[in-house]
């Protein structure tokens, strides 16, 4: 399955950008931790900035890099978010709530759904092609790569990818231990693009054992599922022929080829 | 598009276990749907329990996944011989060749909402018993379902409010077109819990008395639980998955663009996928929810296309509003709407609300029907339309 990549964002704790990622994953730069400021994506409206969680703005102004970076209008892209637990800090609110006075903020149930991130995209963006909304546990990053390729290939259409992480409060983060936010996202077309970064071949394998993370990433990151985009991403900065292998179950992975 | 056969498909909710339940239900206008009774959420509305998930095990070696959930997961897929259609499609193709995917709004968070109710008093930790990969997480069922079935193809959960387990059927298809998988396990789970409960409440979308959808007198949805699937092979079949269409509304978050206009992309573009024409569609299972404003906005979608010549109802009288679930249940609904050759009416709505422009079957009739199209919209805009068929 051949797909070319448009365009990357990247934000992460040390890493503000694709060009900042880039340094680090080509082994130019030493990754240095650094604390991420609160992201504002400036496409969102302000009634919607108000009300989104912090998710959302993490996912979309990881979105808005990526768009920065191609000349594919926005709106024509359909969009395939992904994440092992979108609604997190919601989830911990609600939960709270509904475990004490029931008061259920509605703003809150509404933040809650695992789409609100690509729900308040295309709003944002006045994006109105198809959205898909992924979960895969720790696999979610090669599950939502799959979903997007299989999109592009099918309809013909540039899709949007994002996969995001967000940090959960205690006690949800003792089951489900996200500390510190990474996101990435992909602008992925379907055929060959004289713009494009580089084109990947993509093929679902039988796994060879565990596959290790990236040497100079935080450990803190491998509860993130989006976090094992990294080595996804180290094929774009070196030659043709270089390769990732990303987990999708515990029986397989997704092996991504640059052509 | 190719259509795809479906060769076998079950769903399982309030109505009661398995296809012949519903059938009967939806031949008898008899609705699934009680006054609530849950001790743990003593709200003043109607809710679809489905009664036999109270005494569901789970078998020893999954024993990790329990929860409402997944009980409601197992008690679905051993209905009307599924689990025995994907063992002959495992021997045929492979346990690596068949995908599974599922939609869900809520998973098995009731899990964790009980977990936040057990917290320690001091330290505010978690029951040491909890676990929430295995429950609360959305892909827990996809997981649990892979397991019970012996699969090990690409799986993946959906999770686009109430249209998840429509879109699953959308993602099985590009899967097994490009060759990723020859069969798929598509359907989804959803079960009643708190977040849902109350929180469709805090919006002031549930109706005090039981869901009327398209009534002049509509005041909001009931809330039901489900689980059902269906099973998605390359080639030919009695019944067929035919098209499909995704469209995001990009207008609000939790209220659907007034004119349906989202909902009106996808039914347009589900028909181009199945290369039909509006007539030829002889039945449109509606979203049909019951809140004011989703029938409205649907209905005149509807006949926006349609005008007033393709029979409509919604069976969320019967069912309530399965929510993630909604999708294969309405799937289902379809499927033995155009095996039987029965259309189904609206067994809890009694004057039409004229607004709604479209053509409301109130009640059930036999008649042809070669062409059915199945509505599932959700929060963020999220609208998916499915299409299914008689095979030649």
């Amino acid at each position: 399955m051949r797909v070319a990549i448009e365009a990357v964002g990247v934000i992460a704790p040390g890493l503000r950008d694709w060009e900042s990622a880039r340094a680090v994953l080509a082994g130019r730069e030493a990754f240095a931790a650094a604390p991420l400021a609160p992201c504002m994506p400036a496409s969102l409206p302000p009634p919607e900035r108000r009300r989104s969680s912090p998710t959302v703005r993490l996912a979309i102004a990881t979105a808005e890099q990526a768009l920065g970076r191609t000349a594919l209008p926005a709106p024509g892209m359909s969009l395939v978010f992904s994440s092992s637990e979108a609604a997190g800090v919601i989830t911990h609110q609600l939960c709270e709530v509904l475990a004490g006075s029931r008061d259920v903020s509605p703003t809150q149930f509404s933040n809650s759904v695992h789409n609100a991130p690509s729900g308040y995209y295309s709003i944002a963006m006045n994006a109105k092609l198809g959205a898909t909304s992924v979960c895969h546990g720790p696999w979610s990053f090669a599950a939502g790569l799959l979903a997007a390729a299989v999109q592009a290939l099918c309809d013909g259409t540039p899709v949007l990818y994002v996969c995001y992480d967000s940090p959960l409060p205690a006690p949800l983060c003792e089951v489900m231990p996200v500390v510190e936010p990474t996101a990435i996202a992909l602008v992925i077309a379907p055929g060959p693009s004289a713009a494009a970064i580089a084109t990947w071949d993509l093929e679902v394998a039988a796994t060879e054992g565990e596959v290790a993370w990236p040497h100079w990433m935080p450990p803190a990151w491998q509860a993130n599922a989006s976090a094992r985009a990294f080595d996804a991403l180290a094929t774009l900065c070196g030659d043709g022929g270089v390769s990732a292998v990303l987990p999708l179950s515990p029986e397989l992975n997704v092996r991504v080829a640059r052509c | 598009m190719q259509s795809l056969a479906v060769l076998s498909y079950t769903t399982t909710s309030a109505a009661g276990p398995g296809k012949a339940a519903i059938a009967r239900a939806l031949r008898e206008e008899r609705t699934g749907l009680a006054p609530n009774d849950l001790a743990w959420a003593p709200l003043d509305c109607w809710i679809g329990r489905i009664d036999a998930l109270e005494s569901v095990v789970l078998p020893e070696r999954l024993r990790a996944f329990d929860c409402r959930n997944n009980r409601l997961a197992l008690l679905a897929l051993e209905q009307d011989g599924f689990i025995e259609a994907v063992a002959a499609a495992r021997a045929r193709h492979g346990a690596g060749r068949i995908g599974v995917f599922l939609g869900t709004s809520t998973s098995g968070i009731l899990s964790t909402e009980l977990a936040y109710q057990g917290r320690d008093p001091v330290t505010g930790k978690l029951p040491a018993a909890f676990r929430y990969d295995t429950t609360h997480n959305l892909d827990a069922t996809t997981e649990f379902v892979r397991g019970v079935l012996g699969l090990t193809g690409p799986a993946m959960t959906i999770s686009t409010a109430c249209s998840s387990s429509a879109k699953v059927f959308c993602l099985a298809e590009r899967f097994i077109r490009l060759g990723l998988v020859d069969a798929a396990v598509v359907g989804g789970v959803d079960s009643l819990c708190h977040t849902t409960l109350y929180g469709f409440t805090s919006l002031q979308l549930v109706a005090p008395d039981i869901c009327r959808p398209y009534d002049t007198a509509r005041r909001g949805l009931t809330i039901g639980e489900a689980g059902g699937f269906a099973l998605l092979e390359r080639g030919a079949g009695a019944l067929q998955f035919m098209g499909y269409g995704e469209t995001s509304d990009a207008y609000h978050m939790s209220t659907p663009h007034p004119d349906g206009d989202g909902a009106r992309r996808a039914m347009l573009e589900a028909l181009a996928r199945a290369s039909l024409a509006t007539g030829e569609i002889d039945y449109i299972n509606l979203h049909g929810t019951a809140t004011p404003a989703n029938d409205l906005a649907e209905g005149r979608a509807v006949h926006a296309i349609f005008g007033t010549g393709t029979p409509c109802s919604s069976t969320k009288g019967i069912t309530g509003h399965t929510l993630g679930a909604a999708g294969i249940t309405e799937a289902a609904v379809a499927l033995l709407s155009i095996e039987h050759d029965f259309l189904p009416g609206c067994s809890t709505t009694r004057e039409v609300d004229p607004a709604t422009q479209c053509a409301i079957a109130l009640r059930g009739e036999a008649r042809k029907l070669r062409h059915v199209m199945s509505n599932s919209f959700g929060f963020g805009g999220n609208n998916c339309a499915l299409v299914f068929g008689k095979g030649a």
